[in-house]
């Protein structure tokens, strides 16, 4: 049985997966210093070979119909091995998550309120986030389309008060870079915005009507990728060159806009809008986290889990990471490699065992 | 230590438990059929209504030859002691005087007295006590019959009440200036003059042990879901208490949300409003003895709506209605806005504006957060004041609270005179929204306190704990952020601005919940002059 | 329908969660806020080399609060200032900025600076190691204005302004005006960043000059300083830097002086809008700029008797404006040579169009940028001639 009894409509899912992507808003600032003025070039290439991987995750929740992630391993892996790699997900999704939560402490001690203390950001945000978790997913379902509609005004209205700075010569020239940096940003593009779709295995076996979710659950990363690229664009264009010292290449565009001397220094007002996307991305994995650790013991419930792995998530992002340096670099190199398997090799197996095995005839039987 | 006072309170209300199993067995007790010997009834009644003083028993005579025995009983102050003379105790003493010794009637038959005698409308026969004593407590007047195993309970024609006047809560410029008053039967009448149908329902209710409020449930059978009545009629009926004294009373027991900040049922005083909303498919509750008038389900959006909004053109109706939710933006936000931004993000604010602000703030010796909390303290203070008083001093509390304390403060040096600006427009835009005030004021306080901390991080994390809280209630099952979380492009039409009534042609999708659309009007009706007509 | 009761879990979560915040408040105490009338409101900022030591010598213009308002009060006392320069020594410039808490007893409150001036001999020096700084501090804002002062910065920021309160905000004013002249243009901390990121555009930054008269002093801004290599090598005078404008396409206005056809007088044109057009390209291995510019001016001024509002006059007026642009734009280009200084940037154009030849000719840049040839093609036009048809001259047409 599927532990979670809330439904979403594939109208939501549309929403959710856009909200999920944008989400990610933040790691451009994170690949511009690897691929500089081609950045917007490897949003597309990233969402290109994204794409089959991110159907391969639809047709398995649409092959299983209501169930999730963990259920699906169960039945694909068998209960033995199926328990193994759901672990091996949730670990997953236990690191990513605690990483993002880093990255809303990080992204306020340095930008926005560094005398602050960084572990009252974690709580409080963490806090937040498990609330919302103890809501449902129906709950965010419900406002998912909220989410999308703040961080498209904001990233638009930004571009559009930015646009007399704008130097659109800086794209050029095309194709400079050496090979090995285009591929390790497209390997970081394909791996987290996109990739990380992979929690809604766990999320779409709530949907009340699979007819157009595949339609739907594209549409959504379109809408997240077109804001990935609007702010790719917006950085590089109005930046430059110097795109790649900033800490945050957002935050310094930003902090340009200068209308009237009245409207200047917005930075912390976008701040706030990147936490709010960055929330909602924090509480779908944790979601995913909390339902799939409580399916893979049995609960009848995962509300009593959802404290002590927020508890848990606090103290793993606190100390993880020395300091934004080690941040970086760690998921630069480690964090991308582990967590390729679980987005590009486990869910196409799982359907070509699930083809063979002709699994979902089996098991809508079994179901009803 | 802990342990002991958990154990008292346990052991306190196990007491208490005892205490309503007493009343239950008098309540018993009282339940036992009315006897044919009127001198035994008569002793009962005297010794369960022994202290009452108002309470009158007249024996009587009556009959061609007065060998019938008879009894009136009734309260004093609550029964016309003329008609009762006139309609009952006349044609009973004299009537029968009057009769033809030939016809022979047996008048130890209450029908027979019903029939031929009282010639009052309102009656109706009892066989058990306790329902003898409950009509007699509510005023109506009791005839006892020596030999009659039943009793007739002569209800009164009229009951005091105040006449219809203009609702005091939510006076409007155009639109009908009746309000509903503290008479539920005048109260339904009201509702039964604007919609004329059969199948308005109005069904009945008696809840409260000791006051035995009248309540009443009216909907619309053919437009409101079976399931939400079933599900009012359910909640009504497992409310058990002494006294229904208000309809905030059936409110705390039947809400969805006991811990929610926000309401989740309405209340209107006016006739128009409770018909528009019957009309939409919510099912109001009508309560005896006040003129708030509950009504279920209610979404968040509803208290931004105003009947008035539909009474004039669509434009000017539009721009009001944004207004009210900046208003209530402003007025929960305001000062936390203005906390965060001085205390924690000084460089959003242009410099030449914040050179002013710090001139102002130089002489003031609290942080800014414990300036706002004082200032909006004073506010609230004036505001209880001025509420509770009588008009004439309320206003002179006004003056003084909103003059002369505003201005000394700031000439003293102990509030900026920005500050008291924050306040005082944060003020007036609570007001904006009356159905909102409450959880306003509270999340007032809250953010304020969330700015203070921890500046726009807290208030933004406060906003969406509160989305969130907002998100996941539910009124009756409708959403309460419905149309907006769920979406539903339909219901939008009327949320931030109101589109022209001819646009609006379905029943509110989330309130009637059916799986056809539910048309209040036919969809074409744009006026157009060269029509159809020609 | 969809329902859903309570489930008693729920609450009792939800009010763990409140006392996981409360807890959390009332441990936390005060997070970090800063009370507005603490905060000492730094508007502009001076960096020198002290004389004696040659550490850094910073001025910091902080606004004098309770002496700002005015309102009514102290009306005579008008010759109090409202700010304070308030200047420390130390090791680095966030070391003079901890120094100067010494003296101001609280930490300077940097995010309204709108100025940055350095001093000549720092300028000199080489400003790459000084702004950092700027660029780091969570506080300090990329749109903060850089300029050299002629002598010492700490000078220039003495000057009280007539109209103004503050200098800084009055240094400030006179950089953002540039467009009335394009005499010379504003660089703002990004733009300096961006330029010294270049390996081959040399940066610019405006000079501010003091004049003194009896005792008045004024504070003019009298061109704009070459920087190669981060440190200053050279200066361009206004013409000069209308030259540069000319080919940046970023002359906003400015006054044309051409003299009139008939000789007796001059011709005042006034620019109303110019557009630019820079194409590399490489031939033979000579490199050539095409500069095509496209300028639109009006009548403002006149001062002969003519009637210059005819088509001949026109015409003769636009030749004669095109030729005074092209010896702006040819004076500022001998002045680049002469510097051997990228100053338009023609290293990153050439970046952007030939990519792979670029690796070659990067390395030596200084020894191709003084063979780079210029094109130039000007087109200019006079759309109005604004109140007057006739100059306000008795006629001469009845002859």
């Amino acid at each position: 049985m599927n532990i979670e009894k809330g439904k979403i409509s594939s109208q939501q899912l549309l929403f959710l997966v856009a909200g999920f992507v944008q989400g990610s808003v933040l790691l451009i600032d994170f690949t511009v210093g690897i691929t500089e003025q081609q950045t917007w070039i490897v949003v597309f290439i990233g969402l290109a070979i994204t794409t089959p991987f991110f159907l391969s995750f639809v047709m398995l929740a649409k092959r299983f119909q209501g169930m999730n992630l963990i259920q699906i391993n169960d039945v694909v892996y068998g209960r033995l091995m199926g328990k193994v790699v759901s672990a091996y997900y949730i670990f997953f999704f236990l690191m990513t998550l605690s990483f993002n939560i880093r990255d809303v402490g990080e992204l306020y001690i340095t930008f926005l309120m560094p005398d602050t203390p960084f572990i009252f950001f974690l709580t409080v945000f963490t806090a937040t986030c498990a609330y919302a978790v103890a809501k449902g997913i129906e709950v965010l379902a419900r406002v998912s389309h909220l989410f999308v509609v703040t961080g498209l005004f904001v990233i638009i209205s930004t571009f559009i008060l930015l646009i007399d700075q704008m130097d659109f010569s800086n794209f050029l020239p095309f194709f400079e870079l050496p090979f090995v940096r285009m591929f390790q940003g497209i390997h970081i593009m394909s791996a987290i915005p996109f990739g990380e779709t992979l929690v809604f295995l766990v999320i779409m076996g709530c949907l009340n009507n699979t007819k157009h979710m595949i339609k739907n659950s594209y549409i959504g990363l379109l809408i997240g990728t077109i804001s990935l690229l609007i702010v790719s664009a917006r950085n590089t264009a109005v930046l430059g060159r110097t795109q790649t010292i900033w800490t945050s290449a957002s935050f310094q565009s930003i902090r340009l806009i200068d209308i009237g001397t009245v409207l200047t220094r917005m930075d912390f007002l976008i701040g706030i809008a990147q936490t709010v996307l960055i929330f909602f991305k924090c509480c779908l994995f944790f979601y995913a986290l909390v339902v799939s650790l409580s399916q893979l013991f049995g609960l009848k419930s995962y509300l009593p889990l959802v404290l002590p792995l927020a508890g848990i998530e606090v103290i793993i992002a606190a100390t993880v990471f020395q300091s934004p340096v080690d941040h970086a670099s760690i998921t630069q190199n480690a964090g991308i490699i582990y967590s390729a398997p679980l987005m590009f090799i486990f869910p196409p197996l799982s359907l070509l065992i699930a083809k063979i095995r002709g699994l979902p005839r089996f098991e809508r039987g079994k179901g009803k | 230590m802990f342990g002991y006072i958990f154990k008292k309170i346990r052991y306190l209300s196990l007491k208490n438990k005892d205490k309503s199993m007493l009343q239950d067995t008098i309540a018993k007790k009282n339940s036992e059929p009315i006897s044919s010997d009127l001198e035994r009834n008569l002793e009962v009644i005297k010794g369960i209504l022994s202290d009452s003083s108002d309470v009158t028993i007249h024996e009587f005579n009556f009959g061609h030859d007065r060998r019938f025995k008879g009894a009136l009983i009734f309260i004093n102050s609550m029964v016309d002691k003329e008609e009762i003379h006139k309609n009952v105790l006349q044609p009973l003493m004299y009537g029968t005087l009057l009769l033809n010794k030939d016809i022979d009637m047996d008048f130890t038959q209450i029908d027979t007295i019903r029939r031929n005698l009282i010639s009052m409308i309102d009656n109706l026969k009892v066989t058990l006590l306790s329902d003898l004593l409950d009509n007699l407590l509510a005023g109506a007047t009791i005839l006892l019959i020596d030999g009659s195993k039943e009793a007739l309970v002569i209800n009164p024609g009229k009951r005091e009440s105040r006449a219809i006047d203009e609702p005091g809560t939510e006076a409007i410029v155009r639109g009908p200036r009746e309000g509903f008053s503290e008479n539920v039967n005048v109260n339904i009448a009201l509702i039964r003059q604007k919609i004329k149908v059969p199948d308005l329902c109005v069904e009945k209710f008696i809840i409260g042990d000791k006051s035995k409020t009248d309540i009443f449930i009216v909907y619309i059978k053919s437009v409101a879901n079976p399931k939400l009545i079933e599900e009012i009629k359910k909640r009504l009926s497992r409310i058990k208490v002494d006294a229904i004294l208000e309809s905030g009373y059936i409110e705390q027991f039947i809400e969805d949300n006991p811990y929610s900040i926000f309401p989740t049922i309405s209340h209107t005083e006016r006739p128009d409003k409770a018909v528009a909303k019957i009309l939409e498919g919510r099912a109001a509750i009508l309560i005896d003895g006040t003129p708030f008038v509950l009504i279920m389900p209610m979404v968040f959006i509803e208290s931004f709506q105003s009947v008035e909004d539909y009474y004039s053109r669509p434009f000017l109706a539009s721009i009001v209605r944004v207004i009210r939710f900046l208003s209530y933006i402003i007025s929960t936000l305001g000062p936390a806005i203005y906390v965060a931004l001085t205390v924690f993000h000084q460089e959003l604010i242009p410099t030449q504006l914040l050179i002013s602000i710090a001139n102002g703030r130089e002489r003031v010796p609290f942080p800014a957060i414990l300036e706002a909390l004082l200032m909006l303290f004073t506010f609230d203070i004036l505001r209880e004041a001025g509420v509770r008083l009588p008009k004439s001093v309320g206003q002179t509390v006004g003056i003084v609270g909103a003059i002369v304390l505003g201005q000394a403060s700031v000439e003293a040096g102990l509030i900026s005179p920005i500050m008291v600006i924050v306040v005082s427009s944060t003020a007036i835009a609570s007001f904006a929204v009356p159905a909102q005030t409450g959880s306003g004021t509270i999340l007032r306080y809250i953010y304020l306190v969330l700015a203070g901390l921890a500046g726009g991080f807290g208030v933004i994390m406060g906003l969406l704990a509160t989305l969130l809280h907002l998100a996941s209630l539910r009124s009756f099952g409708v959403p309460y952020l419905w149309p907006i979380a769920p979406l539903d492009f339909s219901g939008l039409k009327d949320t931030f601005i109101r589109m022209p009534l001819w646009t609006v042609s379905k029943r509110p999708k989330a309130i009637v919940w059916s799986d056809f659309d539910s048309y209040k009007q036919s969809p074409d009706l744009m006026p157009s002059p060269n029509g159809e007509g020609n | 329908m969809k329902k859903k009761m309570n489930i008693p879990i729920m609450n009792i979560s939800i009010m763990k969660l409140a006392l996981c915040f409360l807890i959390l408040f009332t441990f936390s105490g005060c997070l970090g806020g800063r009370e507005i009338n603490d905060l000492e409101i730094v508007i502009g900022m001076g960096i020198d080399k002290d004389e004696s030591t040659g550490n850094i010598l910073l001025t910091a213009q902080v606004v004098k609060k309770e002496e700002v308002g005015g309102s009514g009060k102290g009306e005579g006392g008008g010759e109090s200032k409202v700010f304070w320069n308030v200047s420390s020594i130390g090791n680095s410039i966030f070391d003079a900025v901890r120094q100067i808490t010494h003296k101001t007893g609280d930490r300077l409150f940097v995010s309204h600076n709108q100025v940055v001036i350095f001093g000549k001999d720092i300028a000199a020096e080489g400003l790459q190691k000084y702004i950092d700084f700027f660029l780091r501090a969570h506080e300090m804002r990329p749109t903060a204005l850089i300029l050299i002062a002629e002598g010492r910065a700490s000078d220039i920021m003495d000057v009280k302004p007539e109209t103004e309160k503050f200098p800084a905000i009055n240094i400030a004013k006179l950089i953002k005006s540039y467009g009335f002249t394009s005499h010379l243009y504003k660089v703002n901390m990004k733009d300096f960043a961006s330029c010294l990121m270049s390996a081959t555009t040399a940066p610019l930054a405006p000079l501010v000059s003091l004049s003194q008269n009896k005792d008045d002093k004024d504070i003019y801004v009298s061109g704009m300083v070459v920087f190669k290599n981060g440190k200053m090598i050279g200066k361009l005078n206004q013409e000069e830097v209308r030259g540069l404008l000319w080919v940046l396409g970023k002359v906003k206005g400015g006054v044309i002086i051409v003299s009139s056809p008939d000789k007796q007088g001059n011709a005042v044109l006034e620019i109303i809008k110019a557009k630019s057009k820079v194409t590399p390209e490489i031939k033979n291995g000579k490199i050539a700029m095409h500069v095509s510019i496209k300028e639109e001016s009006s009548l403002a001024e006149q001062s002969t008797t003519e009637n210059l509002a005819t088509c001949p006059a026109f015409d003769e007026m636009q030749k004669a404006s095109a030729e005074i642009i092209r010896q702006e734009i040819l004076a500022a280009f001998n002045k680049s040579k002469e510097l051997n200084a990228d100053i338009f940037g023609f290293g990153e154009i050439l970046h952007k169009k030939y990519s792979k030849k670029w690796k070659e000719l990067k390395d030596n840049w200084d020894d191709i940028y003084p063979t780079i040839e210029l094109k130039l093609e000007i087109e200019t036009k006079i759309l109005k001639t604004d109140l007057l048809k006739k100059p306000a001259f008795p006629s001469n047409e009845g002859e």
